[in-house]
């Protein structure tokens, strides 16, 4: 018995090695989460929920243009209409792969727009239980990435791909991210904390075809710990809309173009 | 009468049945033993429906904070600001964080607490220390973020540099005791010049359930073992020594089974409960000194057994009511584990009277006669020698009454004086030994920083986004400084240090701008600002998520309830020199302790009288006369008057434990009273009719039952003098000194007071009840 299946298993491995593997599935599954079109616009509500159900809500514009390839340099601009005090208050990140990104804010009350150090990917995304991490993405080199199954999500076929941090600076232990075999969205992300224990749950709730681009338009990240969840819709989404790169500056960070932010 | 005296002859007939069946059903108790559970949670004395707990609980989800914190402290007399110290409480942080049952995404160190700052024009809000530095640069620089901060000074650092605290807080329902254990483990792998203290409420109520159960394993048996020594030390008889001694253990052992049994935790106060009814079950003494007396007369052991438990049944009946009453007054408090503790030493005292009419009597025929009769010869020598003092000491107040009497009141009136003296005040850290862990943590820790003690003070407003107001932030900010100037508060924090470090450091760190800004859009932004990059209980721990709630964090330099109250008085005085459309409620574990502690002296008032009309109605019932039963309590009164003059001249705190005894000490000091008038008056009918030799016999016979009940008392409670925590050394001493003082009292003063007041106790008949059963000579 034990034999057959060792024979069994040195046969199928000229066909593990033609599959995909962890790390292309998950190079895959970035591009077309996080790159897709060459720019990119959205109005993103937000709603932050604590265990009890209060609601907290964030309304930004978000516009994202790509430099170059997925996988490459990419640049964030975002404009916020709530909550109301913070009304006009943008922001602005140069993300670079392998190298930290640059952060800018302007604060309308005092007129002055900051850098922002960034030195921590694992902080939260405007007190969302998104991190900058979840919301722009993480290196793939910085991860060993192994497809360990296949599952369905809904009626979707899946990959299972555990992702394990190969240095310490991660927040997590180890995730297990669903991609998507026909698209390669990730449908379902399961974080574990570094004693193994589920702590964070990411679903793509709702996926629209927008202009060709298959986009989650609904999703939720929920901290199984504290019981906090936020839930996120983008409504007006829109993709290749030639956002000029002038954009992306200090000038309009403080008055940014009506067009751009409605 | 007649079913105690047919169970007296069931018992003597029967005995071995009496004693098959109590060890069938002690053993069926002691089944229940293995169930034990103990409560050491403070938050537990009081129900789980008041509203101080309501409260605080609604508080601690509100703003996100934890029941329960382990403290960490590191200090190095060199300073920690050094890359060896720094290296180790990197790596001891990055181990605790790894910890089950450990929030470490809330576990605050240098490493963990977010630091907002500003560097070459780039502002910074990330984790003050995110790497052990490497080079005496980077040390240097991060002293320097460290002192530039105050939100870490004190807090996470103390003024001189040479301590440091690792805030650990625990996920809900975790173990506190496993996770102190396995962080002791993890600093016991670093080596080096450091000290390190662990503190904080889960430890202090781990090392106290564990003191508790060496009271109960260890002190009570040694208190068992004094006990019977000295018995046999009175009686010189093996067999009655080891009869007093399987009563006690059987009550003990039903009672405690019972409480487990039932589900109940043992808390601080039915931890005493072995040596309280071991204690109580002294009182059984009056039965063997009694029978020794009688069967010294009559020389026939069974018609001694009778004739003992007739004369002594009435006083023992209602020297029983008494203590029991006493004790069940308790089930009346509020505090919960003072309640439980009311019905199981009730229940074991009642216990405890059922072996009195069956079990003695029953172990009493197995008694050789030979060995009575040898131990009684010595017992006639004994009499000549302890009785003649006790008849001398009774003759002082039968001869010279007034005299007596006038001396005693200058000592109450004193005493009196002594009492408007006591301070009442809880304060748990000091129930530890000042040589405990905990407390030597404690201690260190409140010098070094400021303070382990935490309170909350929540301010509410009416409507939301009130928090964002300049006007709201400058209140809080001017609240904090009013009450930094109270010598028991070491920190505040608020949500007006981080707008104001925010505003500082936008501004390229200008001390011109430690200030809140002037708009309300300003404070939000920087909020706002701080929120995208801090963790999201920074501000969830000073704000609520709609704004109309702030929480200002007050710690404490001591655990005394006292400290609370003047922070809310500090807050009462501030909003009236300074109104704003607010309201302030005290929160935390502080407030708590001061709530609790008002409940305790409430507790008392109301216990103390309750009890003192208890009493006196069951003496009332025991003399069937109002008169006697007021002269009986004289003694009681005087006893407690006294140690509580003492106790207020001290500067003792009158804690909890103190309070209670107040109550029950009532219930079993008044058996003295109840056994020399009620002997007393049967003397004086049966023989003599002379009303001084009447109190000079009672004094000497049943006196010497007096005095050994209240020596074996004194002395199962003077193990306890020995106790680890304190409150167990305070109830050893304050029972010991009772009962000394009460039984010297009754002696004393009894015959002083009846000498007194002969006229108008004795002008009307004696009443034919059945505490005077006049049938036999001597009784």
């Amino acid at each position: 018995m034990k034999r057959w299946w060792m024979l069994f298993a040195v046969a199928l491995l000229p066909l593990q090695a033609l599959a995909l593997s962890g790390e292309e599935a998950m190079k895959k599954s970035q591009a077309a989460f996080l790159y897709p079109g060459k720019d990119f616009k959205t109005r993103v509500m937000m709603k932050l929920i604590n265990k009890d159900g209060q609601e907290r809500v964030r309304e930004l514009t978000m516009l994202r243009k790509n430099a170059g390839e997925p996988g490459g340099d990419q640049k964030y601009f975002m404009y916020f209409f709530q909550p109301a005090d913070v009304k006009d208050m943008s922001f602005m990140i140069y993300k670079y792969p392998a190298k930290d990104d640059d952060r800018w804010l302007f604060i309308p009350a005092i007129n002055m727009v900051k850098r922002i150090a960034a030195q921590d990917k694992r902080s939260s995304f405007v007190g969302s239980d998104f991190t900058y991490e979840d919301v722009s993405g993480r290196d793939i080199e910085d991860d060993n990435h192994v497809i360990e199954r296949e599952e369905k999500v809904g009626n979707r076929d899946c990959y299972v791909v555990k992702s394990t941090p190969k240095g310490t600076d991660a927040d997590f232990g180890h995730k297990f991210t669903w991609v998507d075999k026909a698209n390669f969205l990730p449908l379902k992300e399961e974080q574990y904390d570094k004693r193994g224990n589920r702590y964070k749950l990411f679903s793509a709730d709702e996926v629209a075809n927008i202009k060709g681009f298959p986009t989650p338009v609904k999703r939720t990240m929920k901290n199984l710990q504290t019981g906090h969840r936020t839930e996120v819709t983008y409504v007006k989404t829109d993709y290749d809309l030639g956002i000029e790169d002038s954009l992306f500056s200090e000038r309009y960070l403080r008055q940014p173009p009506r067009k751009w932010v409605d | 009468m007649t079913t105690k005296f047919s169970l007296v002859e069931f018992s003597i007939g029967r005995p071995k049945v009496i004693i098959a069946a109590t060890v069938v059903l002690t053993l069926a108790f002691l089944t229940q033993f293995p169930r034990i559970k103990t409560d050491t949670n403070p938050k537990h004395m009081l129900p789980e429906t008041s509203d101080v707990r309501v409260w605080n609980n609604e508080v601690d989800k509100v703003f996100a904070l934890y029941e329960d914190t382990i403290v960490v402290g590191v200090e190095n007399d060199a300073g920690v600001l050094n890359r060896e110290t720094l290296g180790r409480m990197f790596r001891i942080t990055g181990e605790i964080l790894k910890l089950e049952g450990v929030a470490s995404r809330d576990v605050n160190s240098f490493s963990t607490i977010t630091n907002v700052t500003a560097e070459a024009g780039t502002l910074k809000v990330g984790p003050l220390m995110p790497g052990a530095p490497q080079s005496q640069a980077e040390v240097e620089a991060l002293r320097r973020a460290l002192f530039g901060n105050p939100l870490f000074v004190n807090r996470i650092v103390s003024p001189d540099g040479k301590t440091t605290a690792i805030y650990v807080p625990l996920e809900k329902g975790d173990n506190g005791a496993e996770i102190a254990e396995k962080i002791r483990a993890v600093l016991a792998r670093e080596s080096g010049p450091e000290r390190y203290y662990i503190a904080g409420d889960p430890v202090a109520r781990d090392t106290f359930g564990a003191e508790m159960f060496k009271l109960m394993g260890i002190f009570s048996p040694i208190a068992g073992m004094i006990m019977f020594a000295a018995i046999q030390f009175m009686f010189r008889n093996l067999a009655l020594s080891l009869a007093m001694m399987a009563v006690a253990m059987a009550a003990i052992i039903w009672s405690m089974g019972l409480l487990i049994g039932a589900g109940f935790p043992v808390h601080i106060m039915s931890s005493m409960a072995p040596v309280f009814l071991m204690a109580i079950a002294t009182d059984s003494i009056h039965i063997f000194n009694e029978f020794y007396f009688r069967y010294r007369e009559k020389r026939d052991k069974l018609v001694a057994i009778r004739e003992t438990m007739q004369a002594v049944s009435g006083p023992v009946r209602y020297t029983a009511l008494a203590t029991a009453a006493g004790f069940a007054v308790l089930l009346f408090m509020n505090i919960i584990p003072v309640k439980v503790f009311g019905g199981l030493i009730a229940f074991g005292t009642v216990v405890l009277r059922l072996f009195s009419f069956s079990l003695i009597p029953a172990i009493l025929t197995f008694v050789k006669e030979a060995k009575v009769a040898k131990a009684v010869e010595t017992e006639s020598m004994e009499l000549d020698r302890t009785a003649r003092l006790l008849r001398r000491i009774g003759e002082v107040g039968a001869t010279r009454p007034l005299a007596t009497t006038l001396v005693g009141l200058a000592f109450l009136l004193v005493a009196i004086a002594g009492t408007s003296k006591i301070h009442v005040n809880n304060n748990l850290v000091a129930w530890f030994k000042p040589s405990s862990e905990i407390r030597v943590a404690d201690t260190a820790m409140n010098q070094a920083l400021g303070g382990t003690s935490l309170g909350y003070l929540v301010v509410l407003a009416s409507e939301p986004e009130f928090m964002k107001r300049p006007e709201a932030v400058r209140w809080l900010e001017g609240l904090q400084r009013h009450l930094e100037q109270l010598p028991v508060v070491g920190k505040t924090f608020s949500v007006a240090d981080y707008v104001k470090r925010i505003n500082q450091v936008l501004h390229d760190d200008d001390k011109k701008y430690d200030a809140v800004p002037d708009t309300k859009e300003a404070i939000g932004q920087y909020l706002f600002l701080f929120s995208m990059s801090a963790k999201p209980s920074d501000l969830d721990n000073v704000v609520d998520s709609t704004f109309q709630k702030a929480n200002l964090w007050v710690q404490l330099k001591t655990w005394d309830a006292e400290a609370m109250r003047q922070v809310t008085h500090a807050a009462e005085t501030y909003q009236r020199a300074h109104p704003l459309r607010v309201a302030v409620k005290p929160a935390g574990i502080a407030y708590f302790n001061l709530v609790w502690n008002d409940e305790v002296l409430g507790d008392m008032v109301r216990g103390f009288a309750i009890a003192l009309a208890v009493v006196f109605i069951i003496l009332v019932f025991a003399f069937r006369s109002a008169k006697w039963a007021l002269i009986g309590c004289m003694p009681l009164l005087s006893t407690i008057l006294l140690i509580y003059g003492v106790v207020g001249f001290a500067g003792k705190d009158f804690d909890m434990p103190l309070s209670v005894l107040s109550t029950l000490s009532l219930g079993m000091a008044v058996d003295f009273s109840i056994h020399f008038i009620s002997r007393f008056r049967q003397r004086l009918v049966d023989a003599v009719g002379d009303v001084q030799e009447a109190l000079l016999w009672t004094a000497a016979r049943p006196g010497k039952g007096i005095v050994r009940n209240a020596v074996l008392f004194a002395a199962a409670f003077s193990v306890m003098l020995f106790a680890p925590l304190t409150p167990y050394m305070a109830v050893g001493a304050f029972i010991v000194a009772m009962m000394m003082l009460s039984a010297l009292l009754t002696i004393l003063y009894l015959p002083a007071l009846i000498m007194l007041g002969r006229k108008w106790l004795l002008d009307e008949p004696m009443p034919a009840a059945d505490t005077a059963p006049a049938r036999t000579k001597g009784g």
